[in-house]
């Protein structure tokens, strides 16, 4: 058992400024199941993928039976038996389900350049069959077929050769208890014929259950690898959160009444395949914080209440009666939403932050549709001002901003448009702790200014340090709400999100 | 009992489904031929007429099946006009001199070699194929011209055999083939629509992305150099054109490509394509018969250029389209 397979030397990755990984050493025995835990961002995921050559390495090495790991996509990793089934979609549309599942590895039907199409199907149903599933047909295109079933092609597409590494990234979410137990029955058959799972997971007593030891992940390093045998849930949770935040960034009142006027009334608001029946009440100079873990549906309803959301069903009534079924109607009545990605939704990263700031209060700074150049100059310095945005002047490209900055610039837009609802995806997402401090006082400021705030957050500590209220989405509903209060602890949060 | 679940599955997957498309092309040929037999009776749509409007539109779909390639993987090329009369301008030229073997090789050749130039400039210069073959198709149609020497290239009339059945059915026909067994039995098939359906996974999954772009650029270039050499047995001669005059070539063949992949999720793109250039060809010589002037005609190919392209292109709700 103490055989080791798989080494990890030093290992950091990262994405621009983010330090997602930072210099992560460990080991992975033969024959050993690994659950790898850590809150959302906590860098488990771009660690297996670097495994997986599906990104690649900035510094450190990992070794494969004591012998350097060169790869350069998932093929390779394949190749030296290495496997993964990622959170993602990771199956490809317009292709059929057999050719899926030897994407990558045609040669073996490849003879003088003609592919034997029939007998990769016959391939494909064989491994099918012996894995159960046999309601799923291989010559049928991928997307006939629903999110988990194209899961379960994932699974045989990663374990069929028999990988000495497995792993699996968050994928028992997206099965049913049905498809769930189809991958603990492959999950022990593989650990049976020695071979290694590297298993990522947020059900906490899942990991427990199925794995030999547990390793968890907090801001891109390594805490601490226990043995799964005598451990407690409430343990680990500690180990991921680690710190009992004590500084003082948070709002520090308690007991103050909210407002019992409502401004926004979202009734049975659905996206399938998203969220569902989702209904709750916005109250005048509240905090509302939504929180969950990530697939959970709290983004999407973001959008679904701003209007940003394709396929939503259900209603959301502004205090007056107004129906909010587009972006520009939410604009127009006074709501703003900051999304969860920054540069790609919220921000036009390559324009400066004046023209950032000024652009959805246009119409109001016009003087007989005239845009006038000193307007701008002066509306966009004045709000930039107000929160301190670190920059050099307005005309600054946004590109050139640090995150915390950058969402500043999405803050000031809205403040600018003086918007009474704001929406906020992530305010904090990739941000350091200063900047931080500075956001949570405006969004305080703002609260005192009778605006209604939504913060939508994958952190709990940040959703229990600012709202007054605290819905916790669970599989895309509502599974708790919480009231501001002292003694909230994230463990009660977690309780109602897995 | 399981047997029997089995034979219902295969029907509903694959046999009826496939039939489905092909049918609902089918019923669309004969609404349209209906439509125009009952406007004018006399001079449209006999059993000859349809047999060389048929033999039309297999020119097209000829260059359609190269299209078909280059669509998929969310590439275009607008080269494929000046391709076409610069593979034609040559194959006149060297028929002369070499007899049928010029006349097939050097298009061929030439086309191929577009095609490899187009592909390789837009792997490497890292800018939009749609720019990138606007540029080019400039510098192909000038090349044409300076070769023709201000001349119309006549082919000689020993050599025109690809101009009329069965020579023309059967090297169109040979084509067909040949598209439909790369898309289904060669890897460039499956990679082709892989990389149309997500470059990031095709990458991670050590598809070499660069190359199948090329071989695709090379595929379509191929097959716009077998069409070149039914152009110019169908014309019986090729005149270089510049200014960009050679585009209107492209349109016909982007349209029936178009069918190709609104009915792929059938299971047939070619014979799609097959089918669905035929409609366009129905629709075209209908309006000609009816007498509608030019113009109309023109109004026509756009106006179903875009009624097509809307109706398939159903794309998924929020894909910013550009």
């Amino acid at each position: 058992m103490s055989e080791v397979i798989l080494r990890a030397d030093s290992i950091s990755k990262s994405f621009g400024i983010t330090k997602a990984v930072k210099n992560v050493s460990m080991s992975f025995q033969k024959g050993e199941v690994r659950g790898l835990i850590g809150e959302n961002g906590s860098g488990k995921s771009t660690f297996v993928s670097m495994l997986c050559g599906i990104y690649t390495i900035d510094r450190g090495q990992f070794y494969l039976n004591g012998e350097e790991l060169k790869i350069r996509n998932q093929v390779e990793a394949n190749n030296k038996g290495i496997s993964i089934i990622v959170q993602e979609m990771g199956t490809l549309s317009g292709l059929t389900v057999a050719e899926n599942i030897f994407l990558g590895h045609e040669d073996r039907f490849v003879k003088y350049g003609i592919k034997n199409t029939s007998s990769m199907i016959k391939e494909a149903e064989r491994l099918l069959k012996q894995f159960g599933f046999d309601k799923i047909n291989p010559t049928a295109m991928i997307d006939y077929y629903s999110f988990e079933e194209r899961k379960l092609v994932e699974i045989v597409k990663a374990t069929y050769f028999s990988p000495q590494i497995f792993v699996i990234d968050e994928t028992t979410t997206a099965l049913s208890k049905q498809g769930r137990e189809e991958l603990y029955k492959i999950l022990n058959q593989i650990k049976s014929e020695g071979n290694t799972i590297i298993f990522i997971s947020h059900d906490l007593l899942e990991v427990i259950k199925y794995a030999d030891n547990i390793s968890v992940f907090r801001d891109g390093e390594l805490i601490d690898t226990v043995p799964s045998q005598n451990v407690e849930e409430d343990e680990l949770k500690k180990l991921m959160v680690g710190r009992k935040l004590t500084s003082s960034y948070y709002r520090r009142d308690y007991g103050k009444p909210v407002s019992d006027e409502v401004v926004l009334s979202v009734r049975d608001v659905s996206v399938p395949g998203q969220i569902e029946d989702i209904s709750f009440d916005l109250y005048k100079g509240e905090i509302l914080g939504i929180g969950g873990i990530s697939g959970a549906g709290m983004h999407e309803l973001g959008k679904a209440i701003c209007g940003a959301s394709f396929y939503r069903k259900g209603k959301v009534i502004l205090y007056n009666g107004t129906e909010i079924n587009s972006i520009s109607t939410a604009i127009k009545n006074g709501i703003a939403y900051a999304s969860r990605d920054r540069d790609v939704e919220s921000l036009v990263i390559n324009d400066s932050i004046r023209n950032n700031i000024c652009l959805p209060s246009l119409s109001d700074l016009m003087v007989r549709n005239i845009i006038s150049d000193r307007a701008l100059n002066k509306f966009a310095k004045d709000n930039a001002d107000l929160i301190n945005i670190k920059m050099e002047g307005i005309n600054q490209f946004v590109s050139n901003l640090s995150g915390g900055n950058r969402q500043k610039v999405v803050l000031a837009r809205w403040l600018g448009k003086n918007s009474d609802i704001i929406i906020l995806d992530s305010p904090t997402r990739g941000i350091d702790v200063k900047v931080k401090a500075d956001i949570y006082s405006i969004l305080s400021d703002l609260k005192r200014k009778n605006k209604s705030i939504v913060i939508i957050s994958e952190e709990m500590l940040e959703l229990i340090g600012m709202s007054d209220r605290i819905l916790i989405l669970k599989k895309g509903r509502i599974s708790g709400e919480f009231f501001r209060d002292k003694d909230l602890s994230e463990e009660d949060l977690i309780a109602k999100m897995v | 009992m399981k047997m029997k679940e089995k034979l219902l599955n295969l029907k509903n997957n694959k046999l009826f489904s496939r039939y489905k498309g092909i049918l609902i092309l089918l019923v669309l040929a004969v609404f349209f031929w209906g439509v125009f037999k009952i406007l004018t009776p006399q001079n449209f749509g006999s059993w000859e007429n349809l047999f060389s409007y048929m033999q039309t539109s297999l020119m097209y779909s000829v260059g359609a099946c190269g299209f078909y390639f280059i669509i998929i993987m969310g590439l275009f090329d607008f080269s494929l006009g000046a391709n076409i009369v610069l593979s034609g301008i040559l194959a006149c030229i060297f028929s002369y001199q070499f007899g049928y073997f010029g006349l097939i090789i050097a298009p061929i050749i030439c086309g191929t070699l577009i095609g490899l130039i187009n592909g390789f400039l837009y792997t490497r210069l890292k800018i939009p194929s749609i720019i990138v073959t606007i540029g080019l198709l400039l510098i192909y149609e000038s090349l044409g011209s300076v070769i023709a020497g201000g001349k119309v290239q006549i082919l000689d009339k020993q050599y025109q055999i690809f101009g009329s059945s069965p020579a023309n059915i059967l090297l169109a026909f040979f084509v067909f083939f040949l598209a439909s067994v790369l898309l289904k039995y060669t890897k460039i098939g499956t990679y082709t629509y892989a990389i149309g359906s997500n470059e990031f996974i095709a990458k991670s999954m050590g598809i070499n992305v660069n190359k199948y772009k090329i071989i695709a650029f090379m595929l379509l270039g191929f097959f716009a150099g077998v069409m070149s050499i039914l152009a110019v047995s169908y014309g019986t001669s090729m005149a270089a054109a510049t200014g960009m005059a050679t585009m209107s070539r492209n349109f016909t063949p982007i349209m029936g490509c178009f069918f190709g992949v609104a009915f792929k999720k059938y299971g047939s793109p070619i014979l799609a394509i097959v089918i669905g250039e035929f409609i366009i060809t129905i629709i075209f010589n209908g309006f000609v018969a009816i007498g509608a002037p030019t113009t109309i005609q023109n109004v026509v190919t756009g106006a179903a250029l875009l009624i097509i392209v809307a109706l398939t292109a159903r794309t998924v709700k929020g894909v910013i389209v550009k």
